[in-house]
């Protein structure tokens, strides 16, 4: 059953429950477990159901009131084809061997032919929906701290970071820099004491790649952690969650705590001198402490506010020690880097662009969820063959991605590939992965307008562009909303996002006016048309 | 030593020195608000940004957090940094319509009003005036070692007071926080017996009287703090006489000393 946060918002939990009273009542020799999420959102509640030497057959949509129904096919060991969505006869967990669940039940679609997940190319999510989460031992069947293993026994530190550069995985929060540089300054630097941390402060709206990361499969962030620790020269990692995810704290709290009792956090792990210690910080609600120098100064204890870099983490961190911040996506990655190797990596996705990201699709489309695809994916792509293009067949005038510090893209440039050089270049960004379809039916002032307030609400305060320039912004917009203003109001809107871009502190004020540059840009004749009044 | 250039004027500087300081002891002016010789750069006023146009990071930077390399090229006064500075100076003129420094160098850059909605609050404990530069809390914490004051709330509605605007015990009534406030925002006033600090809560602060001429001269806690830290002898000199009375007394000690009379115990 998945039972994500997504899974238990759609009625999870009551089909679950029903399950297993339904189970209780018969003398099953059946296993009713909980999984994360497989990341079909739009489709859930799901439940999978593997019979020996069966496929595996995935059913959506299901209420509480099947539960009688399930139970009753199972123990007649089939299927109820009705609740059917498809079939999995094998599947690829990447770090581990393939898991062949069997054959059969044919006429039921197999998995690659749904055309949700046709294009999609599971690495990060590549257990999510298939193990228990809250298990260690599943984790390890599927072949989890075996690229943890390989790097404390087989490799030197050097030699994983080599493997990390040569795969040119990139910061997955956002900035994109190349993720074995950054562990390399870390390195470098002398000190007695080192720290890592796991960025876990998603806060863009709309966005939820890393809670579903962290709900579905725990233990692949502290496995890439402790990789990363062992290549840094770290001893101590924090990670740093947001306060609104208490699924994901729950589940990280319970993988470190089995990870503690399997020796794989703590002293000498498999024998080595190599130890480790984890904890986790808990966000009190501010976005801004997703910037990496505001939630080093929020886990000290401090306000939640950026400070000018340098020095960067990597000199000056936690506790002014040296330190090393990806996010949590950018960790999930690391595992498999190190057991398939850097080169098997890099070949996945574009130019500079390897591997895949998860994206979660939301907004007026019909198939919203989360969706992993190669970097250098067609936005098109995304929208139309994973989304199924609008609701209720309404035109789709543009996607915002990279949550408020993004920009808007319009459907004429909908064949943009989703990665960094290219959604920058078309005045967007590729943020922590947010992307947010709005059809014809939407203002694009509106939406300029919505992420305008939510930076404003979230900017911390400390400089005055992004402080008290959100705040007019913010004010010129409503004024254009309700049909008060000139065209000398637009001239200022326009200067003052350049302004702010240009002279704020931190990537909260160098990004929040994007949306409004990039409507402006796209659909100057919407912001026109309000000139005029109301339309 | 290393040179740089600002304004293309060849400047000698110690490797790391900060940018600001370098131009300032060169005579060249980059405005600022939120730096303090004494205290950490910390960036948030960004008036002394400039553009480094070869040997670094190129592009806009603030100045106060630029350390200083070999060869360093930068710009203070740019097109680009006046058209920014000057709007950043309209942004302050709507935050602190009643700052008479935000005026004159806003008025320095030709900017003499503001097309942003200026913000005025009634009752402000700082006077429509502050800009929060954070100087006052910084000087506090880190200078003084007091901590009394802090920010309040986020963004926007950033103020800065004394915990949950109450009357501060903390408060040593120092005042360092009004020296270093480049906008004048922060009140004090003296009613004997104590030193009013207007713009934090009305937190009231007790005055010390000299022993001698029994007028009151400095906060108490204050005095008794600095006292501390000297040493015994010097401390037993310095004792509770106001600056006037310790001149007095310091002179009339050393005409005794000269003449060779013994010193009466005092």
């Amino acid at each position: 059953m998945g039972l994500a946060t997504c899974g238990i918002a759609a009625g999870g939990d009551k089909v679950f429950a029903a399950l297993k009273n339904a189970l209780s009542q018969r003398n099953l020799q059946v296993l009713l477990t909980r999984t994360g999420c497989i990341g079909y959102c739009r489709e859930e509640p799901l439940v999978s159901i593997h019979l020996p030497g069966k496929s595996l057959i995935i059913l959506h949509r299901v209420a509480e009131t099947d539960a009688e129904k399930i139970v009753e096919a199972v123990a007649a060991e089939t299927v109820p084809q009705d609740l059917a969505l498809c079939r999995v006869e094998e599947w690829d967990p990447i770090v581990g061997e393939k898991l062949v669940f069997g054959t059969g039940f044919e006429d039921i679609p197999v998995y690659d032919e749904i055309p949700y997940f046709a294009p999609q190319r599971k690495i990060v999510l590549r257990d999510a929906g298939l193990i228990n989460p809250e298990e260690i031992e599943e984790y390890i069947a599927v072949g989890g701290y075996s690229a943890l293993h390989k790097a404390l026994t087989a490799m030197t530190p050097e030699e994983v970071i080599e493997e990390v550069i040569a795969s040119g995985l990139r910061g997955r929060g956002g900035g994109g820099f190349p993720t074995g540089m950054k562990w390399n300054f870390t390195k470098q630097e002398k000190s007695l004491q080192k720290y890592i941390i796991c960025n876990a402060d998603e806060g863009d709206p709309g966005a939820y790649m890393n809670r579903n990361e962290m709900e579905s499969d725990p233990h692949m962030i502290l496995e890439g952690m402790l990789i990363g620790a062992y290549a840094i020269g770290a001893r101590e990692g924090v990670i740093y969650v947001r306060a609104e995810y208490p699924l994901a704290i729950q589940r990280l709290t319970r993988a470190i705590a089995q990870a503690r009792d399997y020796g794989l956090i703590g002293k000498n792990i498999f024998g080595t001198d190599f130890s480790f210690e984890l904890t986790i910080a808990e966000g009190a609600g501010a976005f801004v402490c997703g910037e990496e120098t505001a939630l080093i100064a929020s886990i000290e204890g401090k306000t939640g506010r950026p400070r000018p870099r340098p020095p960067f983490p990597a000199q000056k961190g936690l506790w002014g020690m040296p330190t090393n911040i990806n996010n949590v996506e950018t960790w999930t990655n690391i595992p498999v880097i190190i057991q398939k190797g850097g080169a098997w990596f890099s070949r996945i996705g574009g130019e500079k662009n390897s591997g895949t990201k998860v994206f979660s699709l939301v907004g007026e489309v019909q198939r919203v969820g989360l969706v992993e695809v190669p970097l250098g994916t067609p936005i098109q792509t995304l929208v139309y063959d994973v989304g199924n293009g609008g609701i209720e067949g309404r035109k789709i005038k543009a996607v915002q991605t990279g949550g408020p510090s993004g920009g808007c893209i319009p459907a004429s440039l909908f064949d943009t590939p989703m990665d960094y050089e290219h959604l920058t270049a078309v005045g967007s960004i590729m943020g922590s992965g947010g992307v947010v379809v709005m059809d014809e039916l939407t203002s694009m002032v509106d939406t300029a307008r919505f992420f305008i307030g939510f930076t404003n609400e979230e900017s911390c305060g400390k400089c005055v562009p992004c402080r008290e320039g959100l705040k007019h912004m913010l004010m010129l917009l409503d004024k254009i909303l309700v049909g008060k203003a000139t065209e000398s109001d637009m001239a200022t809107l326009e200067e003052l996002s350049g302004v702010i871009k240009k002279t704020s502190l931190c990537g909260l004020g160098q990004t929040a006016p994007n949306p409004v540059l990039t409507t402006l840009k796209y659909f100057r004749n919407e912001y026109d048309a309000y000139l005029k009044g109301v339309p | 030593m290393i040179q740089v250039i600002i304004d293309g004027k060849t400047c000698a500087a110690e490797e790391g020195e900060i940018l600001l300081a370098v131009a300032r002891r060169n005579g060249i002016d980059i405005p600022s608000f939120c730096y303090e010789e004494a205290l950490a750069p910390y960036g948030a006023c960004r008036m002394c940004l400039v553009e480094v146009v070869k040997g670094g990071r190129e592009g806009i930077t603030t100045s106060c957090t630029l350390q200083v390399t070999e060869g360093l090229d930068v710009l203070t006064e740019s097109p680009e940094i006046i058209r920014l500075r000057k709007a950043l100076l309209e942004l302050y003129l709507a935050q602190a319509p009643r700052s008479e420094s935000i005026r004159a160098l806003a008025a320095r850059y030709g900017v003499t009003r503001t097309r942003f909605t200026k913000k005025t609050v009634r009752d402000d404990p700082l006077q429509n005036r502050c800009i929060l530069c954070g100087l006052c809390v910084r000087v506090c914490r880190d200078v003084m070692g007091v901590g009394a004051i802090n920010y309040i709330g986020r963004g926007q509605f950033t103020e800065i007071n004394t915990p949950f605007f109450e009357e501060n015990e903390t408060c040593q009534g120092c005042g360092a926080c009004a020296e270093v406030c480049p906008t004048g925002a922060i009140a004090i006033e003296d009613i004997a017996p104590n030193r009013i600090m207007k713009s934090w809560s009305g937190t009231k602060v007790p005055l010390k009287t000299c022993q001698s001429c029994g007028r009151y001269f400095a906060p108490s806690p204050f005095v008794d703090n600095t006292l501390e830290k000297l040493d015994t002898a010097l401390k037993a000199a310095l004792q509770d006489l106001c600056p006037d009375c310790k001149r007095k007394e310091m002179t009339r000690q050393a005409i005794l000393l000269s003449t060779g009379t013994p010193l009466p115990m005092k």
